[in-house]
């Protein structure tokens, strides 16, 4: 008919190209860097107490000493992240108004100066906070609540001026043109259309905070960390299972609590007749917020004197004069350059296990849309629980147990956090398949087409994206853990750190945490770039 | 009982159960009373391969057209293949369009030739209803069914798409069964008319003994 038009031809999308090319070649070096192609990895002596190790799996210990003792670990951990959350979120909405869009208008400098200074608290993980603070507060419960507070609320306050720019302006500027107060307005057009999204991430937030209060517990703030670190350098096997049973359970608790309530929220029952009636479970987790707050402060025995004396006030002093200048002798900045590309390393052979493993695992993780058989749904059950205990397991606590197998370096480094990034992958590779639309499949079934086919033409097309986004988004996250993997097991920028904490060398501690700032910020700026991509 | 070759309307109000019938001839629902028999064969009692292979002799044209938004247009003209495809090929055709010629070819007489290797959402809905008409056309099936496939495009569209659903299905000797709304399609373009109401069978009635009236009463609005 009309051979007039030209053929159309396949044009591939460049960009897409070069930034797979790209990163197929990163993973690759990464491999090569951390030594899995030079062989012999395995150190067989290590395998006895491995043995042993998987052997407290199946006994751990019950006795009821030790259950007190871990229920008031857990207590510990509990308060601690009640209150890190609950500073993160009044840091998160105060700041939130500094890094709105909003309220900078056309002044852009301001407002890009507002968003940097913020990712230097964000590029520092938790536990180096709580090293860092530890120098200038000593032994105080304020350091755990702090190490949890300051970076999470950074990281809030970003979130929540992004879901308050978010929201419609018609209906906030309607009020101001009606004569509205600047607060009133705020309170009547912008808050209620973004609550929901906000009391969602803070309890996002709460959930982390459990994660997190657990490894300052390693680095020495008490709790159920602690206690596992105290297990684990005993070698008690059975007690070091039964506190990642504890851990286990605490997470789901915390997950499961949170996901009720943004269910609630995303959700909401319908209301009828005319009298005004609330959820009841959302009122009691509201009305729960600050009777725990109250009781974890009570419980930590937290002072605000503490904050203000004159003592802390010298230390703070005398640190930073310590700490500046800054060391930029040659040695230092060559093994800080070295242990840069170390860590970049590990944190990409860990995203692309996780990666390749959630892919292959989410076909039995995620629930099928159809009530399954009594096998495939024990399968599913399985590989659940599984994930949700590797990712309950802290990734510093992977990298010892896997010391016992694996010659030291890079690699059981990697690994660990692989398999903890696993666990988080997983689920969420999981759910995306869950949330897809089953349609499209479903017509190529009905077609005829096979397994395979149907997975790479109705599933993998769609789902390629969001699980993409997902890696890329855990992948900034991974670079962070792996200093956090380094400063308990070896390796990295983390190593280089926690040398310059131990032997007080505070000029080399300034270069390693602007170095690690640096390093957090081109992983972030790269991964944001690589999801624009995939969308 | 729908012979070969004979192009059947099923009408009725939304709700009526077309889109139920069709699914239960396609094998994708299980009908909770009765049976169906499709190419001399019942969809529900088969399973594994044999269900695939019956299902590949029967082509579909979905009410909600169910395409894969991110696939290209291309691909998703291909995976009217699928059933014949062994997964290697399925898989390097993804990275190098397979039977290209007659993808070209089915998409032009959909009029769409020129989008073949655009993304499939950024294509207009009744772009897309013609996709998923193209990918029937390389299905080469012997039933063709369709839930509404000409619902979003404009008179003169709708009626070659009608057209070559029908030739498609008398190029291999078989039926058309289609669920329509417009009454003056369902008599000009099929031999046949069945009405549903409420998953009962109250109409069934050459469609040169009816007019576009008679009709009328089953979409519950006057035509």
């Amino acid at each position: 008919m009309s051979t007039a038009i030209a053929a159309p031809r396949l044009r591939r999308s460049r960009a897409r190209w070069a930034w797979g090319l790209g990163a197929a070649a990163l993973v690759l070096w990464s491999l090569a860097g951390t030594g899995v192609f030079s062989g012999d990895v395995l150190n067989p002596a290590g395998l006895r107490q491995a043995g042993r190790s998987a052997a407290g799996a199946l006994s751990p210990d019950l006795s009821a000493e030790f259950v007190r003792v871990l229920l008031t670990s857990a207590l510990v951990t509990v308060a601690y992240a009640v209150l890190g959350a609950a500073l993160a979120v009044l840091l998160g909405a105060t700041g939130a108004v500094v890094l709105a869009r909003r309220t900078w208008g056309r002044r852009r400098a301001g407002w890009t100066l507002a968003r940097a200074a913020v990712a230097v608290p964000r590029g520092l993980h938790e536990a180096v906070w709580g090293l860092l603070l530890v120098n200038v507060l000593g032994l105080d419960p304020w350091v755990g609540v702090l190490a949890i507070g300051v970076p999470y609320g950074a990281v809030t306050a970003k979130v929540f001026a992004d879901l308050l720019d978010e929201v419609p302006r018609g209906a906030h500027e309607a009020l101001r043109a009606a004569g509205a107060g600047r607060a009133a307005a705020a309170l009547y057009g912008l808050l209620p259309p973004a609550a929901g999204a906000l009391l969602a991430y803070a309890s996002y937030r709460l959930e982390c905070a459990v994660r997190s209060a657990v490894v300052l517990g390693l680095v020495g703030a008490g709790g159920l960390g602690y206690q596992l670190s105290l297990s684990f350098s005993s070698l008690r096997w059975d007690q070091v299972w039964s506190c990642v049973y504890a851990l286990t359970l605490l997470c789901v608790g915390a997950v499961v609590a949170g996901r009720a309530v943004r269910r609630r929220l995303a959700d909401p029952p319908p209301v009828a007749g005319d009298r005004l009636r609330r959820d009841r479970g959302l009122v009691a987790a509201v009305l729960a917020v600050p009777v725990l707050v109250a009781w974890s402060w009570w419980y930590l025995a937290l002072r605000p004197a503490t904050l203000v004396a004159d003592r802390t006030g010298e230390q703070l002093a005398l640190l930073l004069s310590l700490a500046w200048p800054p060391d930029v002798s040659e040695p230092l900045l060559g093994s800080l350059a070295a242990a840069a590309v170390v860590t970049v390393q590990v944190s990409v052979v860990a995203v692309a296990l996780a990666t390749a493993g959630a892919v292959l695992l989410s076909g039995v993780a995620a629930r099928p849309p159809r009530r399954p058989g009594p096998l495939r749904w024990a399968a599913g059950a399985l590989v659940r629980g599984v994930l949700l205990l590797l990712r309950a397991v802290p990734p510093p606590v992977h990298a010892l147990v896997l010391l016992f197998v694996l010659r030291p370096g890079p690699l059981p480094g990697a690994l660990a956090l692989g398999v903890y990034t696993l666990g988080v992958l997983g689920r969420l590779t999981a759910e995306t398949l869950e949330e897809l639309d089953r349609r499209p499949a479903r017509a190529l079934e009905a077609l005829g087409a096979g397994p395979v086919g149907g997975w790479l033409y109705g599933t993998a097309p769609r789902a390629a994206g969001p699980v993409l986004a997902h890696a890329l988004y855990r992948w900034e996250v991974a670079v962070r853990d792996t200093v956090l993997v380094g400063l308990l097991a070896g390796g990295g920028l983390g190593a280089v750190l926690a040398t310059g904490l131990q032997t007080f060398d505070w000029p080399a501690v300034t270069t390693t945490l602007a170095v690690l700032v640096a390093l957090t910020l081109a992983v972030d700026l790269v991964s944001d770039r690589a999801r624009a991509v995939v969308r | 009982m729908v012979g070969r070759g004979e192009r059947v309307a099923v009408v009725g109000p939304s709700g009526a159960g077309k889109s139920t019938l069709i699914g239960v001839l396609t094998g994708s629902v299980t009908p909770t009373a009765g049976a169906a028999q499709v190419l001399g064969a019942d969809p529900s009692a088969l399973s594994g391969r044999a269900l695939r292979r019956l299902r590949a002799r029967v082509g579909t044209v979905h009410q909600h057209l169910e395409l894969v938004g991110p696939l290209r247009v291309v691909h998703n003209v291909n995976a009217g293949r699928l059933a014949d495809w062994p997964a290697w090929r399925a898989a390097w055709s993804l990275l190098r369009p397979q039977g290209l010629p007659e993808v070209l070819d089915a998409l032009e007489r959909v009029d769409l030739a020129d989008r073949a290797f655009e993304r499939t959402e950024r294509l207009s809905g009744g772009q897309r209803q013609r996709v998923a008409v193209a990918r029937v056309l390389v299905q080469r099936p012997e039933l063709v069914l369709a839930d509404e496939p000409v619902s979003a495009l404009d008179p003169a569209l709708a009626g070659r798409v009608l057209a070559l659903l029908t030739e498609l299905a008398a190029e291999r000797g078989g039926a058309l069964v289609t669920a329509l709304h417009d009454p003056a399609l369902a008599l000009r373009h099929c031999d046949r008319v069945v009405g549903l109401v409420g998953g009962r069978l109250v109409l069934d009635a050459p469609a040169a003994s009816l007019s576009a009236a008679d009709l009328a009463d089953f979409y519950g609005v006057g035509a």
